[in-house]
């Protein structure tokens, strides 16, 4: 049994569906990449696992327990960390607050994880006073990233991470996530930069229209003909 | 060659920046006017000083009534009107606890606890004051800021709650309806008409020397200086301190991100009522105790100001509150200088729109704080 278990997902906002019979798994410790289209719903996939859409049918199974429909508040308890795409710091605290309110739901911020996240985001250290709203993209980015790690999630939701980057820096995030996985993180990553994110995960699916169109190895689809063409530009 | 250019810049300044020439002209002949009035003797230093003492008590009661209403309108987002009203509620509750703590056993404790309606009564009488009935004062000052946490509490279950997922257009009109409900409630309980409450006489006073002559210090306006400053140190420290202040500030600053992160909003919505009513509460009692006057209008006829000091500050900010209840205190109370006393009010507003033209988001803005 995996541990992400997306099957027949049915979701939306309001009377608006957006998502049809989507199916997907992410197992313990994988890293699994969403490709496709603007608009295709890769997105709102994220967003339904964390209970941010109308669960219109189907079921989303973590870790063997059903949490369609669990209320964002709480899915954070189950284990699962997300970082959004837009607006995913706190501009007005400082970055050490930021990464504290990662850690709200415990009675104390726990430190091993907090020096964890200064250790792989030397950055946010050195920054840990500045108010967060006024350091860079590649920075924020980063304190997103180690916001959600402060619960040491067992599965990371990243919602287009290289988004708004300098090119040098797009590099340097990738490599992130992949410690990040290999140090036992499960990773579901939705990406615009779909080669790169094909070229570094385990397992991709190419989503259209709201609906699974492929699912293979990243290295399968990048170099599968029908899924180059339609989606990878050639 | 130079003397033209000078001429040009000049001229180009004055086409291009009329409303800042004009704020000069003005600020320039106040100046002059001040200066010459000092000199002459027109203006003594010693009424000076006690026009800016007075609008700096005036400053501290806006600035901590405007704490709350920037607090609820940060984290949930609409402007309630009501806010005045929830501050003629502390001054009542607070004043009748005084009352009765002050004179049971010799008067009936509805008369009491009506804050004396109908000339039943009179604060003067029971020797309400922080040095003639201490206890009274305090258990006064911690009622209002209880009964306040109360209203707010239920108001928000029954009337607001229900409506959160609507506009903030829905919220803010019907908290217009909330305001003239409250407001008429409390005149039905406990009359229309403006009674003394203090023993005005006998509240120890000082009179501090000022070159010139003296101005008044009492031990009220000590009391309110103690209060509202603890108070708002005491908001200050809960927001940049405590757990669930900096939770506050997340859930002002990204409502969306701070649920994903598992807080709790309902809770932090609780917290913020009754933070910024209880605030309010003690607000309204400080205002009551200090001015010695108590009406239903009260509330009502100071929100307009508070509004004012919290635009000007920042709306949301809680240093911008407090800051721009004192800039509107200090000239609703200093423009008697220029002006007729009648156009206190006004000129406070006339500097609250001035600034705002300047800084339309106000001064503190980008602090916001919750």
């Amino acid at each position: 049994m995996s541990l992400l278990e997306v099957r027949d997902l049915d979701a939306g906002y309001g009377d608006l569906q957006i998502l049809t019979d989507v199916d997907l798994d992410v197992d313990d410790e994988e890293y699994v990449t969403i490709v496709g289209p603007n608009g295709a719903g890769k997105s709102t996939v994220m967003k339904s696992v964390f209970g941010l859409t109308t669960h219109m049918g189907g079921t989303v199974t973590f870790d063997g327990e059903d949490i369609s429909g669990t209320k964002p508040e709480d899915v954070i308890h189950k284990g699962l960390g997300y970082v959004p795409q837009n607006e995913n710091i706190f501009a007005e605290l400082d970055v050490e607050e930021n990464l504290e309110m990662g850690a709200y739901i415990l009675d104390e911020v726990p430190q091993e994880e907090l020096r964890k996240v200064y250790d792989r985001f030397p950055i946010l250290e050195e920054r840990k006073h500045q108010q967060a709203g006024t350091m860079s993209g590649g920075q924020r980015q980063m304190l997103a990233m180690g916001r959600a790690l402060m619960l040491d999630p067992d599965l990371l939701l990243l919602d287009e991470p290289s988004a708004g980057l300098a090119p040098d820096l797009v590099d340097e995030m990738f490599d992130k996530i992949d410690e990040i996985n290999e140090s036992g993180t499960a990773v579901l990553m939705v990406e615009q930069n779909a080669k790169e994110a094909l070229r570094r995960c385990d397992r991709g699916y190419v989503l259209a229209n709201g609906q699974n169109r492929f699912e293979d190895e990243g290295a399968v689809l990048l170099h599968d003909e029908e899924v180059r063409r339609e989606f990878l530009g050639g | 060659m130079s003397v033209s250019e000078t001429y040009v810049r000049y001229r180009r300044t004055l086409s291009e920046e009329p409303l800042a020439i004009g704020v000069l002209l003005v600020a320039l002949w106040m100046a002059w006017s001040l200066v010459s009035g000092l000199l002459t003797g027109g203006i003594q230093i010693s009424s000076l000083a006690s026009l800016i003492w007075d609008g700096l008590l005036r400053g501290l009661i806006i600035g901590l009534a405007g704490i709350g209403l920037s607090m609820t309108y940060s984290i949930l987002n609409f402007a309630n009107f009501a806010h005045g009203d929830y501050l003629t509620t502390g001054a009542f509750a607070g004043m009748g606890t005084s009352y009765l703590v002050a004179g049971i056993g010799e008067n009936s404790v509805g008369a009491l606890l009506l804050v004396g309606a109908g000339g039943s009564v009179f604060g003067g009488a029971l020797g309400i004051g922080v040095t003639t009935a201490p206890i009274a004062v305090v258990l006064g000052a911690l009622l209002a800021g209880i009964v306040t946490i109360a209203l707010a509490l239920a108001i928000d279950r029954f009337v607001y709650r229900p409506i959160r997922d609507e506009s903030g257009i829905a919220l803010l009109i019907t908290s217009i309806g909330v305001a003239f409900a409250l407001r008429y409630l409390l005149q039905f309980v406990y009359g229309a008409g403006v009674r003394g409450t203090t023993a005005a006489g006998s509240v120890p006073r000082v009179n501090v020397p000022a070159i010139d002559g003296t101005f008044r210090v009492t031990a009220h306006d000590i009391s309110l200086v103690v209060v509202a400053g603890g108070l708002m140190l005491g908001v200050h420290l809960l927001l940049q301190r405590t757990k669930l202040g900096k939770a506050m500030r997340a859930m002002s600053d990204n409502e969306d991100l701070a649920r994903i992160t598992g807080i709790p909003t309902e809770r932090v919505i609780r917290t913020t009522w009754i933070v910024g009513a209880g605030l309010t509460g003690v607000a309204g009692y400080m205002f009551v105790l200090w001015k010695g006057t108590l009406g239903f209008n009260d509330g009502w006829l100071l929100l307009l100001l508070v509004f004012a000091a919290v635009i000007l500050g920042g709306i949301g900010s809680i240093y911008g509150a407090i800051g721009g209840g004192i800039i509107i205190g200090l000239t609703a109370s200093v423009s008697v200088v220029w002006i007729p006393s009648e156009f206190g009010r006004a000129a406070a507003f006339l500097v609250m729109i001035v600034i705002l033209l300047f800084k339309p988001e106000g001064i503190f803005s980008g602090r916001t704080t919750a």
